[in-house]
Order: structure tokens, then C-alpha cells, then sequence
């Protein structure tokens, strides 16, 4: 027993040695449990947003104003079901698998990005969601891709590159309406109002609150706070809202020249709460797009098992190993 | 871990980013045999245009092993000797050499002969050891399903018409220049 607790104090202290030398820690290596446990949390909960995130703006796919603008968001949308599949499989890495985390999603259990429990009301959500809430995802995974684990890191590196588009597709749109009919400027104004809150609440909860934060960062899981995150999102993104002679919709709003920050007002975590309780507008539709989309593949998935089987079969009556 | 298999066996997907290029280990699908895991490796890792062939390899075919792995067991350099007249076959192998920040994980670097896929880590580790190595797969030649000359109009070509995927060519910050132009304008 002495013996086992010496071997996993030395071995924590090499896998730490490794982390502050920046090595990445892969598959096979030695981790602590709890490493590997908050990054199953950590990654299965950003596979299932890729997932869930699909239906916000799948919504408005057969009502794009033009061809081209169908074309981008059937891409993005395609992207973010291609960033699903990474992060399962980085998430398979550390043992989890596919049925228990599609399981999870499904039945309730797992929790995925609140914001995409907020409903797609006009066109001008497509881009406000492109320029907000892509924007602020790629903040947070811009971090991640430092993570010290080898395989979610790849990953977040592959999705950066991918989704630098989905953001500048939204900006462009929300610039051009911004200086568009009064209709377009009223249309894109109304999504930032309904969408600016949720966008700040997807860094998560104040650091103080965050008890997961001390040892994501010791593990260099994340390189960065919460708060801090927010606040470099909102410093950057107030100014360029402000230009297009848009509101942001936070009466306490106002630029401290001592910090050089954008302070902001107090976010309402009750109804963060409320949403990641499944109590948010669009909870029931989202989870129930999703099971009605596994079971209409049920057949599919019969059809292709069917299918390998039968290839299994014919190889072996002609001899050549399956 | 218990739950039923409905997500079929899972193929690791190595991609090639321009002809004669070393192909690089991006990720793994799943799929019930290799052709289809082809097509899902398609749908996940090309939707940008920079592939011009796949591997797909059923990921219990490969022998991983990263450094601290063969340092706290160094039993692999001593594999069990191959039966008598045991015929050698191909494998490839592929090392993670760098920390650096990058989408892809091992790539490949050399082929060797072997009787099996153990004796095929000694003889890799020979022949391609030479500097920090982080991590070692071997993969029996015989385990690849490569796509073909024949796929790459219908697999590939495509991705490179969608250039509407490409961050460059929306050009925000052009806008947005024009746009704090316009401000001033209107205060001054």
C-alpha cells in the first residue's frame, strides 16, 4: 500500500514535470484520474455543442436570402458536424465511448454550450451567432489549443482553422446589414440585444465560482480563467459593435481607462442556471431534433451493417480473408 | 464502457496533403468495413481543399506505444523470436517527433520487414530512433485501404471549388475600416 502511494506521487509529480516542459500528454501515457475524467467531462460536453449547435442555424438553411448565403451556411453547418466527430474521437482516447456519450446526449443527461437553447428568430441571428457566439467559441478554443492533452488539442487546432469562416461570414453579414435598409439595421440590432447575454455566459461560470478552474490550469488543461476570457472578448468586441453604430444591450456598460477594460454589467446567472437545467426556451426542441434524428438513421445504420456483412460473406466463399 | 456496439469498429485515418507526401495520422471513424470507412473519413477530414489520398486502418491492426510507455517496459527490445520460417511482411511506421502545435499526430516515416508487428517496433526503432521520438505506431502494409487514382475526382476535386470556406475571402476587415471611416465622417 506505502509502496502504491509513493509510485503515484512520483508518477504525478513526472506527469507535472512533463506538462511544465510542454510536452503533451497522449494516449497510453500515465494520467491522473481525475485528468482524465475532467477531460472526458470537458471534451464530450464540446462534442455534443458541435452537435446540438447544428440546429440553431440548421433552422434556416431552406430560408437563406441567396444562393451563396445557403451555400456558406449548409458549409458551416457541415463543419460543425465534422467538429463533433473530432471531439469524439478525442474523447475516445481516454477510454469513453461513442454509445455512452450519444446516450448521454440523448437521454438527457449531458450537458452541452446553453446558448444553443435560444431560438433562431430572423435571418440576422445566422450572422449575430456567426460573429457572437462563433467568436467567442473560437476565444476559447484558441486556449484550448494549448491544452497539454495531445489529442484534444489537435483537435481544437483543426476546428480554429475551420472555423476562422463561420466568424467572418457572420461579421461580414452583420456590417452589411448594419448599413443596410432601416429594416436590416433594426432586424440586426434586435439579434445582438437577444443575443449578446447567452454569448457572455458561454466562457461559463466567474472564476470564483469555478471549481474545477485550479486544477485545469495547474494541468494546463486551460491556460486561461473564465473571467479573463470574457473580458478579452468584450474588449474586443465592443468597439467594433459601437462602429456600426449598434447598442449593446447593458445599460452599465463603460470603458475604465485605469484597467483598459470594458466593464460590464452584472450577468444574470439565475437564468443560466434555468437553461443548463434544461428549463431554457429551446431545451425540449433541440434534444427532441436530436432523438428524432437517431431514430430515422436506425435504418441507415441496419442498411450499412447489413450491407458489411454480406461483403463479409461473399470475400469468405471466394476464399480471400475478410 | 457495457453499452451495446452500434457504432461499429473504429479505423484510424491517415491523409496525404499532396502527391508524394508523407501521410499523416488526422483522427479515426467508425464504420462496419473500409470502403465505408473511407467515405465517413471523406465526409469528417475534407471538407478543406488540401487532401489528395486517404488511408483508413482498422485501429486494433495498429501497435501504439508512445516513449514513456517503452521506457517503463523495456521488454519490447527483446521480442519473442518469430516461428521457424515465418515470412516477413511489410509494415509502415510513424513517430510523433515534435511538441509543437498541430492538427496532425504521427506521421510517416519509413517502412520495415518483419515477421510481426513486435519484432517490426525493434527494427523500427533501429532504424528510425535516431532523436526524441514521442511516439511509435506500426501498421502491417497488408491492414491499409488506400483510396484511389479513380476516387479523387469524386472524393477530392470538390473541396476545391468551395472557396467560400476560406477565412480570406470575406473581407471584414476592409468593412470595418470603411465603416470607422464613415463615423468619423459623420462626428466631424
Amino acid at each position: 500500500m506505502g509502496n502504491e502511494v509513493a509510485n503515484d506521487t512520483a508518477r504525478l509529480a513526472a506527469f507535472e514535470a512533463r506538462i511544465a516542459r510542454g510536452e503533451k500528454i497522449e494516449p497510453g501515457d500515465w494520467m491522473p484520474d481525475r485528468y482524465r475524467k475532467q477531460l472526458i467531462r470537458m471534451i464530450s460536453q464540446h462534442a455534443h455543442s458541435e452537435i446540438v449547435g447544428m440546429l440553431p442555424e440548421g433552422a434556416w438553411i431552406t430560408r437563406a436570402p441567396s444562393l451563396r448565403r445557403k451555400m456558406v451556411l449548409l458549409a458551416k453547418v457541415q463543419d460543425e458536424a465534422g467538429h463533433g466527430q473530432y471531439l469524439y474521437h478525442a474523447a475516445e482516447t481516454l477510454g469513453a465511448t461513442r454509445e455512452e456519450m450519444l446516450e448521454a446526449l440523448l437521454d438527457g443527461r449531458a450537458k452541452y454550450a446553453s446558448v444553443f437553447n435560444y431560438p433562431t428568430l430572423t435571418w440576422a441571428d445566422v450572422a449575430v451567432i456567426g460573429w457572437l457566439v462563433d467568436g467567442a467559441a473560437i476565444k476559447n478554443q484558441t486556449m484550448l489549443a494549448q491544452c497539454s492533452y495531445g489529442p484534444y488539442s489537435r483537435a481544437m487546432v483543426r476546428i480554429c482553422a475551420e472555423e476562422g469562416f463561420h466568424m467572418k461570414q457572420g461579421k461580414e453579414m452583420c456590417i452589411l446589414y448594419a448599413q443596410g435598409t432601416p429594416e436590416q439595421k433594426r432586424m440586426v440590432q434586435d439579434a445582438i440585444e437577444r443575443w449578446w447575454w447567452p454569448t457572455l455566459m458561454m466562457f461559463g461560470l466567474p472564476d470564483d465560482e469555478s471549481t474545477n478552474s485550479e486544477i485545469l490550469l495547474r494541468w494546463g488543461v486551460k491556460t486561461k480563467t473564465n473571467d479573463t476570457l470574457r473580458q478579452e472578448f468584450v474588449n474586443e468586441m465592443v468597439p467594433q459593435i459601437q462602429v456600426l453604430g449598434l447598442a449593446i444591450p447593458d445599460p452599465d456598460l463603460y470603458y475604465d481607462e485605469a484597467s483598459e477594460n470594458w466593464i460590464y454589467g452584472e450577468i444574470n446567472w439565475d437564468e443560466f442556471w434555468q437553461v443548463v437545467k434544461g428549463d431554457g426556451p429551446c431545451n425540449e426542441e433541440r434534444l427532441g431534433a436530436r432523438r428524432q434524428a437517431h431514430e430515422e438513421g436506425q435504418w441507415v445504420r441496419e442498411a450499412v451493417a447489413a450491407y458489411a456483412e454480406k461483403q463479409i460473406s461473399v470475400q469468405g466463399e471466394q476464399g480471400v480473408p475478410a | 464502457m457495457g453499452a451495446p456496439d452500434t457504432q461499429w469498429p473504429r479505423y484510424e485515418v491517415f491523409q496525404q496533403t499532396r502527391p508524394g507526401g508523407r501521410y499523416q495520422n488526422v483522427g479515426s471513424v467508425h464504420a462496419p468495413d473500409p470502403e465505408i470507412a473511407l467515405q465517413n473519413a471523406r465526409d469528417v477530414f475534407v471538407r478543406r481543399p488540401q487532401t489528395v489520398s486517404l488511408w483508413v486502418v482498422p485501429a486494433g491492426e495498429i501497435l501504439a506505444r508512445t516513449r514513456e510507455e517503452l521506457e517503463k517496459d523495456p521488454s519490447w527490445r527483446r521480442p519473442a523470436p518469430p516461428p521457424a520460417g515465418a515470412t516477413e511482411k511489410v509494415y509502415h511506421v510513424f513517430q510523433k517527433r515534435s511538441q509543437r502545435r498541430s492538427m496532425g499526430y504521427v506521421t510517416h516515416s519509413g517502412e520495415v520487414r518483419a515477421a510481426n508487428r513486435d519484432q517490426a517496433l525493434l527494427r523500427a526503432w533501429e532504424q528510425f530512433g535516431e532523436g526524441p521520438v514521442f511516439v511509435w505506431w506500426i501498421v502491417p502494409a497488408g491492414a491499409i485501404t488506400s483510396s484511389e487514382e479513380a476516387d479523387v475526382a469524386s472524393m477530392f476535386q470538390p473541396a476545391q471549388d468551395k472557396s467560400y470556406r476560406l477565412p480570406g475571402v470575406y473581407h471584414t476587415r476592409t468593412l470595418m475600416r470603411e465603416a470607422k471611416k464613415q463615423q468619423e465622417e459623420d462626428k466631424a
